[in-house]
């Protein structure tokens, strides 16, 4: 090889060389220096972080009905990048999901890569339009399972059940206040997708599994809820009042057996649902509570030992002036005792019962009730009432309050006081939820009775209640209340309505019932309450005329259904009625 | 003058070619169960798919039905049907009633307990 072969092939090695030398650089640029900005670039092409939702958890009563739960959906979406045929989709879309084909084609046009076609789409609908796209080889619209929230008893229990957002967030009621049980965790996986938009399995990349939500097993047996619900419906109709409450509570654990309120809504129907509608008027509405409130007052000054329940108080026949207001009884009593007081739900007893105990001490012995504070129980919203401290009480404020007046209190307060008189003085914090468990059935948490504090000493507990008896005899202002075979317990209310521009409403009355039964191993506690009841005649708008009844109703029921014993002494036990069916044989 | 013209022929080394030969039907075979394992790898993930795919609808349905059930067997449903006379109430007398929870008499009592339901009791 002579010199100049040599050098021309030195040359092109050389050549070579350089080329290859700047192939090497812009390769180790390219994978070293730029490799995450460009691995990101691929990665959003093709990578996405697909969540994996968590199934929320059920809601059931106490013996697992089930109150709330999951049905299947999907929400249908495009990516318009990987559609191939947009005029064969938008008919198929059209047809299946009801959107004019207007709206799809806008919907369509650009390049957007996740558009929310239609959202809760049943399963069935979704499976048809899925196959219809797979035969017409159509791409770029994906399903994505999705669940909606399901109530199967409609309206029942719908203030304490509450209901979701589309995003399944609860915002009322249980949904609301057990968010953190039943919302779950969701999980996610990376994946990608081929350029049809087909997952590529095996570049799977990090995944979590999503936990789905625990379920929550409420204190409501939903046997008593329907009984409730079927006379507060029937008080509905009988006296139109503008609003209504029940209340069933097991006093010796404060679990609450059944809550009704009225107005109410189809918890499937929820977007038609009214502001008014959607209120829980059990643990948000404030009432004067009238002569129920006269528990507290006898409460006090035989706890206090002010008085005994035989001494005798002189009720001025009717009338009497304090604070330069007459204050009036429904009739003229000249002496009662302790006991007859609440018996006959003297106004003018109870103010002087009140004023022996001095103000400081009643307010003391309100508070201890649990008024002008939150129960606590586990739903969202629940107002403390309004209680006054004595430094801002009128000169007759000490003759309004024993009887219910300057207060205001929940229906779920006023159940919870009679539940501590029903209880032997002992103050029981409300509760709805029983336990959370996981989906198999394994217990998260149990929630306990709570006793807050003895309000007052069993003895006197045991003194109100004897009293609270002769209420609903004869002799008492809630005969009506009365169950055959059974003795109950229980005061009266009946109170004019507050304006909200001040001032009390003419005519118009909160008339209430709140009582338990037996009297001596109560199995419940019960209060009824209707704000501005209509009766035939103005003065039948009483609480033991009108409220009363219904709670004997319920209480005559729920007896039935507890599987009470009637004492057969007090009276002819009512027939049992059970569901069965037409055609089973009948003896 | 010039020597007598031989028959040239360039000598082979076998042992060489033959290992060429191994080193590369290796480097394919490799090649191509790469290729053949790959693509068992996709068709697996396929079929993973698929069957995720066929067990989500499996719920879906298992779901569906369960929503069906719950919907005709609610409380509201059948008061809807008792309304409608599919369901009826039966009346059952106390006295057919046998109470085994007595509440007014203390538990544990070692004794033959009364029950309401006379004839039952006797």
């Amino acid at each position: 090889m002579n010199w100049n072969s040599r050098i021309r092939c030195a040359l092109v090695c050389l050549g070579f060389t350089a080329l290859f030398s700047v192939f090497s650089f812009r390769l180790v640029y390219l994978q070293m220096v730029k490799h995450d900005e460009y691995a990101g670039l691929a990665a959003e092409k093709h990578v996405y972080k697909q969540a994996i939702y968590a199934e929320r958890g059920s809601i059931l009563d106490a013996n697992n009905e089930v109150l709330a739960h999951n049905a299947p959906v999907e929400t249908i979406v495009a990516d318009a990048t990987h559609l191939n045929n947009r005029a064969a989709v938008i008919p198929l879309l059209e047809d299946a999901l009801k959107i004019p084909a207007a709206e799809l084609l806008e919907k369509l046009e650009g390049d957007r890569r996740y558009i929310i076609l239609k959202r809760a789409v049943p399963e069935a609908i979704a499976m048809t339009l899925k196959e219809k796209l797979r035969v017409g080889n159509l791409r770029g619209i994906y399903f994505e399972r999705d669940s909606t929230r399901i109530y199967p008893n409609g309206s029942m229990l719908c203030h304490v059940i509450g209901f979701t957002d589309f995003e399944h967030h609860g915002i009322q009621g249980v949904e609301s206040s057990m968010e953190e049980y039943l919302h779950g965790q969701d999980g996610y996986r990376y994946i990608e997708r081929n350029r049809a938009g087909q997952e590529v399995v095996l570049y799977r990349g990090q995944e979590r599994t999503p936990r789905d939500g625990y379920q929550v097993h409420l204190t409501i047996d939903l046997n008593l809820q329907n009984i409730v619900e079927n006379e507060i419906d029937a008080a509905m109709r009988e006296y139109t009042p503008q609003k209504a409450t029940i209340i069933l509570m097991r006093p010796q654990t404060g679990e609450i057996l059944a809550m009704a309120n009225r107005p109410h809504f189809d918890l499937n129907q929820r977007q038609e649902a009214k502001p008014e509608q959607m209120k829980n008027r059990a643990i948000i509405d404030m009432m004067e509570p009238g002569s129920t409130f006269k528990i507290v007052t006898a409460a006090a000054a035989l706890n206090e030992r002010k008085v005994r329940p035989d001494t005798t108080i002189f009720c001025e026949n009717g009338v009497w002036n304090v604070g330069g207001r007459p204050l009036h009884d429904h009739k003229a009593y000249a002496d009662l005792s302790v006991r007859d007081i609440l018996i006959k739900s003297s106004n003018i007893g109870a103010a002087k019962l009140a004023i022996s105990v001095g103000d400081q001490k009643f307010y003391e012995y309100i508070r201890r009730f649990g008024f002008g504070e939150r129960t606590g129980i586990e739903l969202p919203g629940e107002i403390g009432g309004v209680i006054r401290p004595p430094q801002h009480w009128s000169k007759i404020s000490i003759t309004r309050i024993p009887m219910g007046h300057e207060v205001g209190v929940t229906p779920l307060q006023m159940t919870s006081a009679m539940a501590t008189i029903a209880n032997g003085g002992k103050l029981v914090t409300p509760r709805i939820v029983k336990s959370i468990t996981t989906q198999d059935g394994k217990t998260v948490s149990t929630f306990s009775p709570v006793v807050l504090r003895q309000v007052i000493s069993p003895e006197t507990a045991a003194q109100i209640g004897s009293a609270l008896r002769g209420v609903v005899s004869d002799r008492g202002t809630a005969a009506a209340a009365a169950v055959p075979g059974f003795t109950i317990a229980g005061k009266t209310g009946t109170a004019q309505k507050v304006d909200p521009k001040g001032g009390y409403e003419q005519g118009k009355y909160v008339v209430s019932f709140s009582g338990y039964l037996p009297s001596e191993n109560p199995a419940f506690v019960g209060l009824v309450v209707l704000d501005d009841a209509h009766t035939t005649k103005p003065e039948l708008n009483y609480g033991g005329l009108v409220a009363a009844p219904i709670f004997s109703h319920i209480a005559e029921k729920a007896a039935r259904y507890l599987d009470l014993e009637p004492h057969e002494e007090l009276g002819k036990p009512p027939v049992a009625g059970r569901v069965a069916l037409t055609n089973a044989p009948r003896r | 003058m010039h020597a007598p013209r031989r028959k040239a022929f360039n000598s082979v080394n076998a042992v060489s070619l033959a290992r060429w030969i191994v080193i590369t039907a290796s480097l394919a075979m490799t090649g191509l169960i790469y290729v053949y394992l790959t693509l068992q790898l996709h068709d697996l993930g396929d079929r993973k798919k698929g069957l995720e795919n066929e067990l989500t609808s499996l719920r879906a349905q298992n779901d569906v039905a369960r929503v069906q059930i719950e919907a005709l067997t609610s409380r509201s449903a059948m008061q809807r049907r008792l309304k409608e006379g599919y369901l009826k109430m039966v009346s059952i007398l106390e006295r057919d009633i046998v109470r085994l929870n007595s509440t007014s008499r203390p538990l544990g009592e070692d004794a033959v307990q009364p029950v309401v339901n006379k004839r039952a009791g006797r």
